[in-house]
């Protein structure tokens, strides 16, 4: 079984590799999309899939990146290099304050993080001196470093890719770790896990913080991908699409917010183009996956490959 | 633990020593319903302490309140001379007590190996909590294993995956695994099979002669009485009753009235 894995996991890099060669602009720019929204689909899987803690307020980590790389960029005229990691810092720094949260739980953590979401996306919407207000921030300029600007979509492509391969690696170690089978031990049971000695609480506040993070990082990469970005980046809207994204792909597993957000982004450029209620395509999709493979995509393909043994006999 | 002064009890025997848990008149309340009403109790290391009670009467929430699950309104719990007053389950944990709860709540999603494995975490241990502990009990993953022998063929299955028993079993050697100094079981033979209810006897009879202290939950009066040093009958969140095993099985009386077996049918 390993080796089928290490196999389809090389002819999926292989494939990913060749995109930029065989496919066209359109399906490149695409893909580069579904990198960056598998990776924001990642971030709140982290909570949702190991965690157990449903946090709708992803949005406003990405948001705050990616604002600020603009703002540094287009109005101060930052280097890439200055602006990028300021906003992976401004990102992270509010699921610090945000990591509050964690003090609530179930549908109190739901409420909360939905009125958290939502402060951010008045600031953006109403600070129009400062955010652009509903027409956003644009021209932000490709990312330069050293005097390289990364202007080609190619270029940028394959620097996703890096990006991404990565934090699928590390998000590898870090559920792997200790503090991973910790959350997933406080996502059976939070007092049981208390009473085996582990400050749940600090441990929850972690992952939220680790998960703004990943959230602030899929930003920046997202803000030098559109070259603009305005309040739709912090609507309570995008943390629902990456929730689903997440859940439709497979919860709890690596690929299945990357499978999630391809199927996601797919549909829509594709239905959109001969059908106006696209959403409502994906309304049907959620409830089909709901309804046949709940463990998304990603555990309706192992269930089919037949490692199902392990799982079926759970409860 | 804001006192890291710790006091080693004496080597003699355990009942001369200082004892190891001292529950002072505790109230504890559970939402608006006041279940225990003063309850005070020693347990010395190496020794078992088993509390009887018919349902409801508040056995579970004794060992809610020492666990720090639900915290006693009033009243005190000193472990090795700390307060446990007001500290949370975690601190409680890391001080050296583990908890096998009621209706074997293992990890059903995690293997057995990972159910084993999580006392032993970096992130679930204080490194100043067992520095002072004094263990002549070391546990260690063979060595659970060694005791309970069906786990080591299931190591990688999902503990939903197993049967009432190993889940049992599984839920025991988790507590185990934290090398804790005292164990609170909480009906440890509910919906066990006989054969079974004598495994978990042994089992108790074993880790009291490796040192580990146990307050004991139960409704099975035969094993309560055949492992306890001493025997507390909790009713209506009082005890009716304190003493040895034989002073239990001679009172007619508390058996009748408050565990609701004749005495005859006892001998």
């Amino acid at each position: 079984m390993r080796r089928y894995r290490v196999i389809l996991a090389l002819t999926a890099l292989a494939a990913a590799l060749i995109v930029p060669l065989v496919a066209g602009q359109f399906w490149m720019t695409l893909i580069t999309q579904i990198y960056i929204y598998g990776l924001l689909a990642l971030s709140v899987d982290l909570l949702l899939g190991h965690a157990g803690l449903y946090s709708l307020c992803q949005a406003s980590f990405f948001a705050v990146a990616a604002y600020t790389t603009a703002i540094l960029e287009v109005r101060y005229g930052y280097p890439t290099l200055v602006a990028a990691p300021a906003g992976l810092v401004a990102g992270t720094l509010l699921a610090v304050l945000y990591g509050c949260a964690v003090r609530t739980r179930g549908v109190y953590f739901i409420l909360i993080t939905i009125a958290l979401g939502y402060i951010i996306w008045g600031a953006v919407y109403r600070w129009a001196s400062f955010t652009g207000g509903d027409n956003g921030i644009t021209n932000v300029p490709p990312p330069s470093v050293a005097g390289v600007s990364i202007a080609s979509q190619t270029t940028y492509y394959y620097f996703v890719l890096g990006v991404v391969i990565l934090c699928a690696f590390g998000y590898r170690i870090l559920i792997r770790s200790p503090f991973g089978l910790s959350l997933r031990g406080i996502k059976g049971s939070e007092s049981r896990m208390q009473s085996l000695g582990y400050r749940t609480t600090m441990h929850l506040y972690a992952a939220f913080v680790i998960s703004g993070a990943i959230a602030s990082l899929a930003g920046v990469l997202y803000v030098y991908y559109n070259r603009f970005i305005n309040p739709v980046a912090a609507s309570f809207q995008i943390s629902v699409e990456v929730s689903l994204m997440a859940i439709v792909g497979g919860s709890g597993t690596i690929v299945g917010p990357f499978i999630g957000a391809g199927i996601f982004l797919g549909l829509r450029n594709w239905v959109s183009s001969f059908f106006e209620m696209h959403t409502a395509v994906m309304g049907i999709v959620f409830i089909a996956t709901v309804l046949w493979a709940p463990s998304g995509i990603a555990g309706f393909i192992g269930r089919w490959r037949g490692d199902g043994a392990k799982t079926k006999d759970r409860p | 633990m804001s006192s890291p002064t710790m006091s080693s009890p004496t080597m003699s025997s355990p009942t001369m020593s200082k004892p190891l848990l001292t529950v002072s008149d505790i109230h504890t309340y559970y939402g608006d319903s006041y279940v225990l009403q003063g309850v005070s109790l020693t347990l010395h290391k190496g020794q078992i302490a088993a509390i009887l009670g018919r349902n409801g009467m508040g056995k579970t929430t004794l060992i809610r309140s020492v666990a720090g699950l639900t915290p006693p309104r009033t009243g005190d719990i000193v472990y090795r001379d700390i307060s446990l007053r007001g500290k949370p389950p975690y601190a409680i944990a890391q001080a050296g007590i583990a908890i096998v709860p009621q209706g074997r709540r293992i990890f059903r999603s995690l293997s057995v190996r990972e159910n084993l494995m999580l006392p032993t975490s970096v992130l679930a241990r204080s490194s100043r909590a067992s520095n002072g502990r004094q263990t002549g009990q070391r546990w260690d993953f063979d060595e659970v294993l060694k005791e309970f022998p069906q786990l080591a063929e299931r190591i990688d299955h999902p503990g939903g995956s197993l049967s009432g028993g190993e889940q049992q079993m599984l839920s025991i050697g988790r507590a185990l695994m934290a090398n804790p100094e005292m164990i609170l079981m909480d009906e440890p033979s509910e919906g066990l099979s006989p054969r079974l209810v004598l495994q978990a006897q042994e089992i108790m009879r074993r880790l009291r002669a490796r040192g580990h202290a146990i307050l004991l939950v139960e409704q099975n009066l035969e094993l309560a009485l055949s492992v306890a040093d001493e025997v507390y009958v909790l009713s209506s969140g009082r005890f009716v009753f304190h003493g040895t095993p034989a002073e239990l099985a001679k009172a007619t009386q508390v058996l009748d009235q408050h565990l609701g077996v004749s005495g005859a049918k006892m001998i």
